[in-house]
């Protein structure tokens, strides 16, 4: 079977106040040794994975272009170099709008990257200021821009709605921005209080005025509706895309397809089971340098909680739960074993099952 | 012993005017604990009795006195419930009783439990010894409660003991009070037996152990007896007294207290109230006032794991030995499954019950709201008496209801009146009778529904009268009411546990009410739920729990799913504690939720 990589590059400019993600600013001094680092657990796995194709790869973060261009381009080269990328493999990056200007957008584009995902998150500056985002409304736009003059026709933008003191009509104006700047593919995500972030801090304090659950909602619900309106296909529950723009290396996830993470923080799975390096970068480096793995936890789950994973997984797409894959992974028959499930979730209306699965 | 050196007296208090204390004192002082024995509130048996600082069963101790004039007397304290739930029980122990100590606290005065007692042992021709308690607080005023007693009750109060308990001030005046004044009992031990049962408890060795309070004549091992009320036989295998632990004697004679054990089984064969007699030489008559003790406040009670049906069954069946006033039967709701409908003597009563299963017996239930007994007249002439509002008859069937009102004593601050009068006037109360206890204090007699009583018509008084406000009441029989059942329907399926019976006038806003709590209660779930409040087929009430908020859409970072697996976790976590109803999941308060409205 084919293999997604996902690349963690752990670093940023500055942390936004709703984050709880691994990445670390104000660690400049680490750029060099940490892709040093990462190259060489690129080598070190890529003899290990030798005999599989890799069909995506996904370098995310962070921010990862938050490390020079130079940099960037050699943990491509590597990749490259140490594991067979198909010639049509899905090669992702992540960027913030703050990061980025055309001469190094085209040298990502000239490497073989060929799809960007920009954080863009809202195009209203008032908005962004209190997220405590780097950029302002117009650089999103303008990143958008830059990346289709450097070549990239693949570009995603994340948005957000839910945000402290967003309003529907705000969350429809970023919607109708990016449907104008004809970007074909566009996650949706609604903003979730992690512990132990700056916005938990303030909501306990009673300093962050977040929209109504019925505001919230509300929001939600323009998404759903006005992006299927204007041509994207809603594949995932977070993720809408023009009819050939979903995003490959993403569906792994959800379709139970095996990753292989790499860099502090990455997580994988291979051979059904779960492994995620260490968070702290520091960490990552000494392993790495003194010949030791950088994993932290490994775990294969029991069959039961394999199958669940496998169905709510996939029951985030619209395609939903293969009958086949199903059976091909566990050797299993589907509908014996959730006959009960299947009966009441059906019964409720909450379960379809279409003629020809 | 002879009877001329026999003292039998109860305590009659409010709660917290140091009752407890009191006994402990006594106890104290005659040595029949030392010091050191001592734990507070010894004769508070049951650690719930401790923590709620209330006495729930009635307890006999014998003490020895050697007063001032240099005799030895017995005195046997009878210590009574002290809550309005046990009143025949109380009336039981002063039956018992030649005398009793009113305590009252200096600076509270008489409330309404007390003066209800005081009328009771009046009505028995009690000796009553006023008895000042807690006169060392700075707030005391001896004196004003002095003349509140001669006023209110009409006692001579110039006997009456200052006493501090707390410190151990005045104990002995008390018990020279208690050799002086009291009255021995006039008993004859040549007459045929007759002995009072005041209370029975169970002992997993011995088997019913009964106090008893004989009359006449003497028991002893080996006699041949006959509960009269009951009929039941039973041979005297030991009798003994409290001292207040157990031990064995060779009699009980006339005028005295103790215990008997005959290897009875059940304490329904020793009700209290009852006359136990020699079947050899039998009694012609029994002592007066016995009757049948019956609950008045039902509700079902439903274990949250239906495995648990069996163990909570023994767990009423072992409860039952010990209390001859708690009654249950089978009974299945469509909502909750298998349990029982459980008859009480009033509220305290069904939260010692409720609280004893869960805490001795480990056992997760669900309770649903307190009833009532309702009569129903039917139009084909049936009279239907029902315990769950949800065995109510369709409308058409019912020709009237009727439903039990007590007369409901109120003691208040008279600058509280207005409050009383207008929360009992919205009760459905019937305005009686006011009368000033003294000048600052007012006692006003209501006729109320007993529904209304177990509703929050308590809670409401003493939080409109700042806890001012006491409250006794005594069932007066039944009237008839414009009644109705209000039905609650979540996801548009009626939940036979949630029906509650409610005057017609008061349904509407009690169903809005309650949809509206309903809706704070019920937790979001994956679907909307609607929930109804409805009267026959016609809904007065509508609201939503919305459905869950879609957690999953937050941004999944890297290909780390167990976040996203957690929340299933956590979801699966919550329903533990819910029953479910149908679709819906629905946590243990929603079915107290009527009770629980402001």
């Amino acid at each position: 079977m084919n293999l997604g990589l996902y690349i963690h590059i752990p670093f940023c400019k500055q942390k936004c106040l709703y984050c709880d993600f691994p990445s670390y600013p104000h660690m400049e001094g680490l750029y060099e040794s940490y892709t040093d680092a990462l190259c060489r657990e690129i080598t070190g796995q890529g003899v290990l994975f030798s005999t599989n194709q890799v069909d995506t790869i996904y370098i995310g973060g962070g921010t990862p272009t938050a490390l020079p261009a130079p940099l960037l381009l050699r943990i491509v080269t590597a990749v490259k170099e140490n594991f067979a990328v198909t010639t049509d493999a899905e090669v992702s990056i992540e960027a913030n709008p703050g990061t980025v200007d055309g001469d190094t957008l085209t040298a990502l584009r000239a490497v073989g990257i060929n799809r960007i995902s920009f954080g863009v998150q809202t195009f209203s500056d008032t908005l962004l200021k209190r997220l405590g985002r780097i950029h302002t409304g117009e650089e999103g736009a303008n990143a958008v821009r830059i990346a289709k003059r450097a070549g990239f026709s693949n570009i995603n933008i994340d948005l957000m709605y839910g945000l402290p003191l967003q309003q529907a009509e705000h969350f429809q104006q970023s919607l109708q921005i990016a449907y104008d700047l004809a970007i074909p593919h566009i996650s949706v995500y609604g903003l979730k209080i992690e512990d132990e972030t700056p916005f938990a801090c303030s909501l306990a304090q009673g300093k962050l005025s977040l929209p109504s659950e019925e505001e919230e909602e509300t929001m939600y619900d323009r998404g759903v509706t006005y992006l299927p309106q204007h041509g994207y296909e809603r594949y995932e529950i977070s993720n809408y895309s023009r009819p050939g723009f979903s995003c490959r290396h993403n569906l792994k996830y959800w379709h139970y397809a095996p990753y292989l993470g790499l860099g502090a923080a990455a997580h994988s799975f291979i051979n059904r089971e779960r492994l995620a390096n260490t968070q702290d970068v520091r960490a990552y480096l000494e392993c790495i340098n003194s010949g030791c793995s950088p994993v932290e936890h490994r775990e294969i789950a029991d069959e039961a909680t394999q199958m669940a994973e496998f169905c709510f997984l996939a029951l985030r797409t619209n395609s939903g739960i293969s009958y086949h894959a199903f059976y091909q992974y566990f050797d299993k028959d589907f509908y014996q074993k959730y006959e009960q499930q299947i009966t009441s979730l059906t019964a409720r209306g909450w379960l379809q099952q279409p003629d020809n699965q | 012993m002879n009877t001329s050196h026999i003292r039998n007296f109860s305590i009659i208090a409010h709660i917290d005017h140091g009752k407890s204390t009191l006994a402990d004192r006594l106890l104290e002082f005659t040595g029949a604990l030392s010091a050191r024995e001592m734990e507070n509130q010894v004769l508070d048996q049951m650690d719930l009795e401790r923590e709620r600082g209330i006495t729930i069963k009635a307890q006999a101790v014998r003490l020895s006195y050697t007063a001032k004039n240099g005799e030895t007397y017995m005195l046997n304290l009878i210590d009574t419930p002290g809550h309005v739930d046990f009143t025949y029980e109380v009336s039981r122990s002063l039956a018992a009783c030649e005398g009793a100590l009113l305590i009252v606290d200096a600076a509270q005065g008489i409330e309404a439990q007390t003066l209800a007692n005081v009328y009771l042992a009046l009505e028995h021709n009690l000796e009553i010894i006023p008895i000042i308690n807690k006169i060392d607080l700075p707030s005391a005023e001896p004196e004003r409660v002095k003349q509140e007693i001669e006023d209110v009750i009409g006692l001579d109060t110039s006997g009456a003991v200052l006493i501090s308990a707390k410190t151990g001030f005045g104990i002995e005046e008390v018990l020279e009070a208690i050799v002086t004044k009291i009255p021995p009992p006039q008993s004859d031990r040549n007459k045929p037996l007759k002995a009072l049962i005041f209370d029975s408890h169970f002992d997993s060795y011995k088997g019913v152990i009964a106090n008893v309070r004989v009359m006449d004549g003497c028991i002893r091992p080996g006699m041949k007896i006959l509960m009269m009320a009951t009929e039941k036989k039973f041979e005297v295998a030991e009798v003994g007294i409290f001292r207040p632990s157990m031990s064995s004697i060779a009699e009980i004679g006339p005028g005295e207290v103790g215990y008997i054990a005959a290897s009875i089984k059940n304490v329904k064969d020793t009700r209290v109230g009852d006359t136990v007699t020699e079947i050899d030489n039998p009694a012609s008559e029994p002592l007066p006032g016995y009757r049948k003790v019956t609950p008045m406040v039902y509700c079902g009670l439903y274990p949250v794991d239906s495995v648990e049906y069996d163990s909570l069954r023994d767990a009423l069946d072992k409860l039952k030995l010990n209390d001859a006033s708690l009654a249950y039967e089978p009974e299945t709701s469509m909502a909750l499954g298998f349990g029982f409908r459980c008859g009480f003597l009033g509220l305290l009563h069904m939260d010692v019950i409720q609280e004893r299963l869960e805490r001795e017996y480990n056992l997760t239930l669900i309770t649903t709201a307190p009833s009532v007994i309702f009569k129903v007249f039917k139009t084909n002439g049936e009279i239907l008496e029902i315990d769950n509002p949800s065995k109510l008859p369709v409308v058409q069937e019912i020709e009237h209801i009727e439903e039990p009102y007590v007369k409901a004593t109120i003691i208040v601050p008279n600058d509280l009146v207005g409050a009383v009068m207008e929360l009992s006037q919205e009760k459905r109360g019937e305005y009686k009778d006011m009368k000033y206890l003294d000048v600052t204090r007012v006692t006003i007699t209501y006729h109320l529904p007993l529904s209304e009583i177990i509703y929050d018509y308590f809670d409401r008084l003493k939080s409109s009268t700042r806890g001012y406000a006491s409250l006794d009441y005594e069932l007066i029989g039944y009237q008839q009411s414009e009644l109705v059942k209000l039905d609650i329907l979540l996801n548009g399926e009626p939940v036979d546990a949630l029906s509650v019976i409610v005057h017609r006038d008061k349904a509407t806003y009690r169903g809005r009410l309650l949809a509206e709590k309903l809706k704070d209660i019920i937790p979001r779930q994956m679907f909307e739920i609607p929930i109804q409040a409805a009267i026959g087929n016609k809904v007065i009430a509508r609201e939503t729990v919305r459905a869950m908020r879609k957690d999953v859409l937050a941004k999944c970072y890297g290909g780390d799913i167990s976040r996203k697996r957690k929340l299933l976790e956590k979801q699966k976590e919550g329903k533990k504690r819910m029953k479910q109803v149908g679709n819906v999941e629905v946590p243990q308060e929603a079915f107290m939720a009527i009770l629980k409205m402001d």
